[in-house]
């Protein structure tokens, strides 16, 4: 998706839902998420006259986006402690599954929760918004080699929180 | 971290994400006990996170107001309009406040855009140079109380280029006495110029009040007279 011709008012309208899902999943509120995706927009229309005419809009935006992520992460972190305990039912999803199955997804809820804030985006990147590495890279900033760096450490903590032997 | 890396995780992982086929030294691996159960562990773990994050309830994007800034002979006006209308016109501030107040007033997110407002632009500069006495515009009234509407939408039925009074637009209301309230309506009019506030007078042919300043309010009244007079 080139520049070209679009106005911020067009490209806002192509991709705010997929930015405001993915802040929902980098934020785990709808609330913050339409405050960050504000925030987004804000910081994008500042530099959108110095985007250049052929750069990838899209990527663009999602660089945007997870700056006003982390900040407000940081933000929310000087203000309250990290919750360690998760509330499945307040997860994004509804989940409805029982016994077993509801330790995992608590498990690797928490193991979510737990993650770096840049592996956190990468993942969510590179699994739902079908992102390519050479793009979460320039997201993230770094390198392609440290998005995808970025995205296994992520899935590695993951399949630790499963323990180290299952059924 | 308790469990004792295998030294083939980014192997698995570049598997299950498309990224790289596995080896044959991996799938060797993979057919042993703990080649089995790594990989069922790897499956289960994305399969948890894809169920909890997969399909999120994705939030409505807030509404969206657009915005063009113009100069004009009262200096620069700034104008915002919604899907459904026309839902600001200021003048005398700058473009910092007028945006915060749009989004902290009408909870929307507000984007500049000279295409979506082409409309009411137009119509303005034809105002301003004196081509144009009424506007033909949509004006998005979902923010105002269902008096001030009533107020507002009395006062765009007089004619132009002529002053009605306070207590005129309290009558065409069926509220005959209530001058003091249609002033105050009128004075929170989100649309000037578009809903003719500046028409309205004191009775007895004072000019009263007028938000954007009496000067406006009396250059606003000159453009439309001289338009009287030349046509």
């Amino acid at each position: 998706m080139v520049r070209s011709s679009l106005s911020l008012a067009d490209l806002a309208e192509r991709h705010r839902p997929e930015l405001l899902a993915y802040l929902v999943r980098m934020l785990g509120d709808e609330h913050d998420a339409q405050d960050v995706c504000q925030d987004t927009f804000l910081r994008a229309q500042r530099a959108f006259a110095r985007l250049r005419p052929d750069s990838n809009c899209r990527a663009w935006l999602y660089r945007i986006a997870t700056r006003s992520a982390l900040n407000a992460l940081r933000r929310r972190s000087r203000a309250i402690a990290r919750r360690v305990d998760v509330d499945l039912d307040g997860l994004p999803a509804r989940v409805g599954t029982s016994g077993e199955g509801r330790v995992r997804l608590a498990a690797v809820a928490t193991a979510v929760g737990g993650l770096p804030p840049r592996q956190r985006a990468a993942l969510m990147l590179r699994q739902f918004h079908g992102l390519a590495y050479a793009e979460i890279a320039t997201t993230l900033g770094g390198n392609e080699a440290a998005a995808r760096a970025n995205v296994y450490q992520a899935i590695k903590k993951l399949r630790a929180a499963l323990g180290g032997s299952t059924p | 971290m308790t469990r004792d890396m295998t030294g083939h995780d980014d192997q698995v992982i570049a598997m299950l994400l498309g990224d790289a086929p596995a080896s044959p030294a991996l799938d060797a691996w993979l057919r042993s006990h703990a080649g089995r159960r790594e990989l069922a562990a790897y499956q289960q773990a994305l399969g948890a996170f894809a169920k909890i994050y997969g399909t999120i309830r994705v939030p409505r994007p807030r509404p969206t107001a657009y915005y063009c800034v113009i100069s004009s002979p009262i200096g620069r006006v700034l104008v915002a309009a919604t899907e459904a209308g026309l839902v600001r016109v200021s003048f005398r501030r700058s473009e910092a406040s007028f945006v915060a107040e749009l989004r902290e007033r009408l909870a929307v997110e507000v984007l500049p855009s000279p295409a979506k407002t082409a409309r009411i632009v137009h119509q303005l500069r034809a105002y301003f140079a004196g081509e144009r006495r009424r506007f033909d515009i949509e004006i998005d009234f979902r923010h105002v109380t269902s008096f001030q509407r009533r107020v507002l939408l009395a006062a765009t039925q007089g004619p132009a280029g002529q002053v009605v009074s306070y207590g005129e637009i309290a009558r065409r209301i069926g509220r005959p006495g209530g001058s003091r309230a249609v002033g105050q309506a009128l004075g929170h009019n989100p649309v000037p110029i578009v809903v003719p506030c500046h028409r309205v007078v004191a009775a007895g042919g004072a000019l009263g009040g007028y938000t954007g300043g009496l000067d406006i309010k009396r250059k606003l009244l000159r453009i439309e007279g001289a338009l009287a007079a030349t046509g």
